[in-house]
């Protein structure tokens, strides 16, 4: 089991490649926003960011509900492979975000709730770490760490409701139009640039959750546990 | 219907037990009480408080004064149990585990609604504005429904841990924020005399949290609990 698959290998060259090839969408194809100047262009990797943390605690709740009902291992590697690489995604989603702000409203941190909400996702998230590392058996871990990744994921579409129910300065960059269709206030070269790195960004999540499963199974063979 | 009557028979014998050893030793809502009213105290002087207190804060301190009084009353109610293997014989009753954890969550609801009954006038008297309003209750109701929903489960998680209780609040914070927003928000539109179309969704909202919690509980309370 410890050859690397030929698929991850493939993977990992996909990202290589298309990581730059976004970015170079970004920076020279799409045009510069008229209001903001180029600082608009970190939206595309701050979404795709927001968007892969969203995804990777999703994932990691399915997770748990997958080690709940096989009581398999390798769900368990799963879930705490997702919400570790979540974490990092959606603290690079905050970072910048940050960095757009800045300029544009003027300061690093606004008490937002779209903010302060992204940012309690994190903690939510950190304490799963610290929950994981006071339980002792690696059963009670798994089992009591499957429980709080759902509970927890129960709290991202709050998260995302939250935009509309407060009133929020964060801007709402898909809107829901009036006869119901959503409508982009992008123009088509954006959305092009828009669309290509939320793909990118699933590879590059789908990428690092695998090598970290990977690195969470064979610290279970180190440990002594047959796979 | 008669298992229907058995299981709710079974939850109003746990929620009769906790109050029955509140009555007798009476160390859980006193100390709460007490707790939450230094808070306040604690707050009034960190934050120079003025004694005409606008609407907002008055409601934010209320909340944030029964969070942390309440953390106190789920752990001791959970860590009760574990003092001469209680919760042993608990688990051993021929009755469904959920039926534990609505007794529970009934009991601490109960002990903490009290609270937040006695902080009321307190608050009246403190911050020259009446709080007594029916409105106000009903979201007393509600939100700490909730907030007791999701503490019982996350007690129940946080006491298996090595740092045992400690946890409790780590874990419960970052999740109840939710409900104490909807909380904070409708009790401040209420002592602000708004129009109740102002803060409905609020309410609907602290409802949807009641419900969701109470399913998650009803869903991992045994898996919480088993060896």
């Amino acid at each position: 089991m410890t050859k690397k698959p030929k698929r991850l290998t493939f993977l990992d060259i996909l990202c290589l490649i298309l990581v730059p090839a976004a970015l170079v969408l970004i920076l020279f194809f799409t045009p510069t926003e008229r209001v903001m100047g180029p600082v608009q262009k970190v939206f595309y990797f701050h979404v795709s960011a927001a968007w892969a943390g969203m995804l990777s605690f999703l994932l990691a709740a399915a997770a748990g509900a997958g080690y709940l009902i096989t009581r398999e291992q390798k769900w368990d590697w799963l879930s705490l492979s997702t919400i570790e690489v979540g974490l990092v995604f959606g603290l690079i989603a905050i970072l910048s975000g940050m960095i757009w702000a800045q300029p544009i409203w003027n300061t690093w941190w606004v008490w937002d709730p779209r903010l302060t909400t992204t940012a309690i996702m994190e903690l939510i998230y950190l304490a799963y770490f610290i929950l994981r590392s006071s339980l002792d058996t690696i059963e009670s871990r798994a089992r009591l760490g499957a429980v709080y990744a759902i509970v927890s994921a129960a709290t991202v579409p709050l998260t995302f409701f939250s935009i509309r129910l407060f009133r929020t300065i964060h801007p709402v960059v898909i809107a829901m139009g009036g006869s119901g269709g959503s409508a982009f206030n992008m123009t088509p070269r954006m959305l092009l640039a828009f669309f290509s790195s939320l793909f990118v960004f699933t590879l590059l999540l789908l990428d690092l959750v695998w090598h970290r499963y990977r690195l969470a199974r064979l610290e279970a063979v180190n440990r002594g546990e047959g796979v | 219907m008669s298992a229907f009557r058995d299981y709710l028979s079974a939850v109003w014998n746990v929620l009769r037990k906790d109050f029955h050893v509140e009555w007798r030793g009476r160390q859980g809502v006193p100390v709460m009480l007490v707790f939450a009213l230094l808070v306040v105290f604690l707050f009034n002087f960190a934050l120079q408080l003025s004694p005409d207190l606008q609407a907002g804060l008055a409601a934010g301190l209320l909340w944030v004064s029964l969070a942390f009084a309440s953390t106190l009353g789920l752990n001791r109610s959970i860590s009760l149990e574990q003092e001469n293997k209680a919760m042993d014989g608990l688990l051993l009753a021929p009755v469904d585990r959920s039926a534990i954890y609505f007794g529970k969550v009934l009991s601490n609801f109960g002990f903490t609604f009290l609270v937040g009954l006695v902080l009321l006038p307190v608050f009246s008297l403190f911050y020259q504005q009446n709080m007594f309003k029916p409105l106000l209750v009903l979201v007393l109701v509600l939100g700490l429904g909730a907030y007791t929903s999701l503490g019982t489960l996350l007690a129940a998680l946080s006491i298996q841990t090595r740092t045992r209780d400690v946890l409790l609040p780590v874990l419960l914070y970052p999740l109840a924020l939710p409900i104490l927003i909807a909380a904070v928000e409708a009790s401040r539109g209420i002592l602000a005399g708004q129009p109740i179309t102002d803060y409905q969704s609020w309410l609907t909202f602290l409802l949807a949290c009641n419900i969701l919690f109470a399913a998650a509980g009803l869903m991992f309370f045994e898996t919480i609990l088993e060896e």
